[in-house]
């Protein structure tokens, strides 16, 4: 594989902090593990059509990513759909 | 009646006689050759805390290339051996590589850090790494 730019590094890193999150949650089944990571690929999966050098709109994502996953992470919230 | 005091008083002793030197016998001394059933329990199954606790390098390789078959994304199972880069030999995308590291991350109950794991792109890096890992396991 080529080496990564720092900012395909960051995404690789958030995917990595959204695979982690799914096992902080409590009370998962290897069913709802699977469903999780599903959910989250696809959300990665929507935007690989973005250029690689469309820096304003990966940092735009980056950033959305990033809060939502922190929203996914509190504690009050058990489940996604 | 005196009898067979005596003899239950025997029955009851014989056993406690027999169990308590058991023990200390190895399996080769005459005595634990009589009594076997003693012997096994405690040799097998007891992983004493100064047994040798690293892994081996085809170990380590096996459980990575089962973990790897078990992963629904890789294009060609035939290819997968010690030496697959991901990539390249089984079609896996930078996302799926993240996939994969998160799940021998499970499997050695370790903690990959973002730079090393970035690094491991096939099976050989990752044999590598938690080979270095003091308590992978």
């Amino acid at each position: 594989m080529a080496r990564l730019s720092g900012l395909q590094r960051d995404v690789l890193s958030l995917y990595r902090k959204c695979l982690r999150e799914i096992r902080n949650k409590p009370e998962v089944d290897i069913g709802t593990i699977r469903l999780r990571r599903d959910i989250y690929r696809a959300e990665f999966q929507k935007h690989l059509s973005v250029n690689k050098k469309d820096f304003s709109t990966i940092e735009y994502l980056l950033r959305k990513g990033h809060r939502q996953l922190e929203l996914y992470a509190t504690p009050g919230i058990r489940n996604i759909r | 009646m005196f009898r067979s005091a005596i003899a239950r008083s025997l029955k009851a002793s014989a056993p406690r006689v027999i169990k308590t030197p058991a023990p200390f016998h190895i399996r080769s001394s005459p005595i634990a050759a009589r009594v076997p059933q003693f012997t096994p329990c405690f040799a097998q199954g007891v992983r004493l805390y100064s047994a040798p606790a690293g892994l081996s390098k085809t170990e380590a390789e096996g459980r990575i290339v089962n973990l790897l078959k078990n992963f629904d994304k890789v294009s060609d199972a035939s290819k997968i051996n010690g030496a697959s880069h991901f990539s390249n030999d089984l079609g896996l995308d930078s996302l799926d590589t993240v996939e994969v590291v998160m799940a021998i991350e499970e499997e050695f109950s370790i903690e990959i850090p973002d730079k090393e794991a970035d690094q491991i792109h096939s099976v050989e890096k990752a044999v590598e790494y938690i080979l270095a890992q003091p308590d992978g396991m």
